[in-house]
């Protein structure tokens, strides 16, 4: 998929919404897993995709799984929140929707049921 | 699944000012905000995207208040994406779908229909993205973590005093 990675915007090499994701959710949840993966294109026809389809192509939906040891005690709403605080300047530039999968260390273990 | 309980599901949100579903001052109207199974298209012409915008700016609430009022007097309130019965949206769908295997009403806005509604909704939540759940007026999230409820049994325990019994 051509959003995918960088992209050589004319001059500037721009970072693409996945990266700048990472990158954010790294430092500030302290990520000890992360998987980020696009899945605009399976929104790219619906409603609320069309009206701004020029503006930012592709980028807009993502499917995100991370492990934080942040997560400890957070019910799962707190959580959710966190990552969108985190995130709060993308949703603030087209990032649409993200479906999130929050787990903490502890839970994804080898001792859990 | 859905098909057994087809008249309850949609309870219609009866307890809010008829202001806001009457004709205002400069004769749009509002659609009673909500679209149920029942609803017939007013103007089969028109597509949901092409509506007007109706605003609630005659109604006398304001929008934080439309919103905490929905929150307060409907035991499942959505702000989704399209209706339930034709969600605009696949988290939408996904939360409808789960909500409906409870025999509870649903109240549902479709946010599509209304920029200003919608700003209102997430600053009322402090929560970013649609679909958005609250149940007896407490915010749940999005269908992510309606998903989870569900798989963990907590959704059964939080809508059991609100499921319809026949």
């Amino acid at each position: 998929m051509e959003e995918m990675g960088s992209r050589v915007g004319g001059k500037v090499l721009q970072l693409s919404r996945a990266s700048r994701m990472r990158t954010k959710l790294q430092t500030a949840l302290e990520a000890s897993s992360l998987e980020i993966e696009d899945v605009s294109h399976q929104h790219a026809g619906h409603a609320a995709m069309r009206m701004r389809e020029n503006n930012n192509a592709g980028e807009t939906h993502f499917n995100l799984k991370i492990v934080s040891p942040k997560f400890e005690g957070q019910s799962l709403v707190k959580r959710h929140r966190m990552v969108y605080d985190v995130l709060a300047d993308e949703l603030h530039s087209g990032l649409h929707a993200l479906s999130i999968v929050a787990k903490t260390p502890q839970e994804i273990g080898p001792n859990t049921k | 699944m859905s098909r057994m309980f087809p008249k309850l599901l949609f309870k219609g949100i009866s307890g809010l000012p008829a202001a806001r579903s009457s004709r205002n001052a400069s004769g749009s109207i509002y659609h009673n905000g909500m679209k149920y199974s029942t609803t017939v298209p007013n103007e089969p012409d028109t597509h949901d995207d092409f509506k007007p915008t109706n605003k609630l700016e005659n109604s006398g609430l304001s929008l934080k208040e439309v919103v905490e009022q929905d929150v307060k007097d409907n035991p499942v309130m959505l702000y989704m994406k399209g209706v339930p019965d034709l969600p605009q949206c696949g988290f939408s769908s996904l939360a409808v779908r789960v909500l409906k295997h409870y025999n509870v009403p649903l109240s549902a806005r479709n946010i599509l229909e209304d920029p200003e509604l919608k700003s209102a909704v997430k600053a009322f939540s402090h929560w970013p993205t649609f679909p958005q759940i609250f149940i007896k007026g407490e915010f749940i999230g999005g269908s992510d973590i309606v998903l989870n409820l569900h798989q963990t049994g907590e959704l059964k325990e939080k809508l059991k005093d609100i499921a319809v019994h026949e």
